[in-house]
């Protein structure tokens, strides 16, 4: 029993990595990825297609691979980022792609006579996106969203590879020291515990936004 | 120039309209007039391209050639080669802003209030204060019969209230020339009769109304002047009286043959 204890709290500290990098990814993803979507969609070519090459090169490739990129390339060309940094960037800029296409698609969604109505009601192109169509694509792409939280959490184990020592490291260390599993159905438990929240969250997202269809 | 139309009370002036999708001639020179005051029905088959003509009073469309004036100034004009040019952003906005629009498909905003609904353009456009528009907005909403519906979202109303909020709405902007595009066309029957009695009541208010409709009885009843459009041209118009009791074309007397 005070071996669990002792488990639990080394485990702790682990999670304290994990939420981290999930929080701060998602805090900064998210309106990356809605300034990327708005881009993507821009009637400024260049822009868009300059978009369009971010969001393939983000999707196209493993996260793994962009995190060794992040941390063990770019010091070649005198950029040396602090672990927690590397693993920062590499997450938030690939999940703003992510984000950002389902922003996209939630935006592209929204009915033509939206605009018509606000541009016949004398609303500039900003003032149509931030008061009528943002706002209802919010409640269409929380679905998606929530989806890509989700694996976000899962995600955050791959700082692994940069000897960071978040939730499943900490298990994994602890089991290769004790031979003895336990760890593992902690960390399980933690994350289940991490995704039933999310899942609490959003639920209650969806219905605030849900209140002006019935 | 400006004298000589406000003397001849012209509001909206077209010429020689063009507009093409693709090979498609849609409008194919539309000359029209509308007056102060005077409440014009365009009626039509489907296809005639009397929406996309409202459509391109606001700038909903782009149109290819010809020239749009309003209150005297010119929306689009037209250049030597009879390409239609549009005043900067700006002037447009300004111009446009005198219009106010109401869609088959109401196109309310469906996360907002019947009341934020009204209060939205005035608020964001026109830079005015809540507190200072709210009696006003309040006003209108008693006006269509809607007071006790203001905290309601639009999909608690049915259509014709929807479709009296969106009156509403435009009405909001206070707007010089109200363009209606087929206003009932998407209610059920005994709906329309409450969004057609707004209608009339703005009417004999004297406001300027551009109206694209199936509705025949209100054409008759409550407009100045009816158009008849088929195949991108105006072919007949009139005072309602003599165009319904003795239309002149062919193609007139077949359409009201079929509507009647």
């Amino acid at each position: 029993m005070e071996k669990l204890m002792e488990t639990v709290l080394l485990m702790l500290e682990g999670t304290q990595i994990t939420l981290e990098i999930f929080f701060i990814t998602l805090i900064m993803a998210l309106p990356l990825g809605l300034m990327a979507s708005l881009a993507r969609i821009s009637q400024l070519k260049p822009l868009s297609l300059l978009m369009e090459f971010y969001i393939w090169i983000m999707r196209g490739t493993p996260l793994m691979l962009q995190l060794l990129f992040v941390y063990f390339a770019l010091p070649m060309i005198g950029i040396r980022l602090p672990d927690i940094a590397a693993a920062l960037l590499s997450f938030t800029l690939n999940y703003a792609a992510y984000f950002a296409e389902i922003f996209r698609a939630g935006i592209q969604s929204i009915d033509r006579g939206q605009y018509e109505a606000a541009k016949t009601l004398g609303m500039t192109y900003g003032q149509t996106m931030r008061r009528i169509v943002i706002p209802q694509m919010i409640r269409r792409v929380l679905p998606p969203i929530s989806n890509e939280t989700i694996n976000l959490v899962k995600d955050t184990s791959l700082v692994y590879i940069l000897a960071m020592n978040d939730l499943l490291r900490v298990a994994r260390t602890i089991v290769q020291r004790e031979f003895d599993m336990t760890p593992f159905m902690v960390a399980a438990v933690f994350y289940l515990a991490m995704t039933f929240v999310l899942t609490w969250i959003f639920k209650k997202l969806e219905a605030h936004y849900g209140k002006y269809d019935m | 120039m400006e004298n000589m139309i406000c003397e001849d009370n012209v509001i909206l002036r077209i010429h020689q309209l063009h507009k093409h999708f693709g090979s498609l001639q849609v409008l194919k020179g539309i000359d029209l007039e509308v007056h102060k005051g005077e409440v014009v029905a365009v009626i039509g088959p489907s296809g005639s391209g009397k929406s996309t003509m409202l459509r391109c009073l606001n700038r909903l469309e782009i149109i290819d050639g010809g020239s749009i004036e309003i209150k005297g100034e010119f929306l689009a004009s037209e250049n030597e080669v009879g390409r239609a040019t549009y005043a900067s952003t700006a002037k447009a906005r300004e111009l446009l802003s005198c219009m106010g629009m109401v869609f088959q498909q109401f196109n309310l905003f469906p996360h907002m209030t019947v009341l934020e609904n009204l209060l939205e353009a005035p608020i964001q456009v026109k830079k005015r204060n809540k507190d200072e528009i709210l009696p006003e907005v309040e006003e209108l909403l008693r006006k269509v019969g809607l007071f006790d519906k203001r905290d309601a979202y639009p999909s608690r109303l049915s259509g014709g209230q929807q479709q009296r909020v969106a009156i509403a709405r435009a009405l909001a902007m206070k707007p010089d020339i109200m363009l209606f595009d087929e206003p009932t066309s998407a209610l059920d029957p005994e709906l329309t009769g409450e969004v057609l009695k707004t209608m009339r009541a703005l009417a004999l208010e004297h406001m300027t109304m551009v109206v694209v409709t199936h509705e025949m009885a209100f054409a008759r009843e409550a407009a100045n002047r009816v158009i008849f459009m088929a195949d991108g041209n105006i072919i007949e118009q009139g005072a309602p009286q003599p165009f319904f009791a003795a239309p002149k074309e062919e193609r007139t007397i077949a359409f009201l043959k079929n509507m009647l």
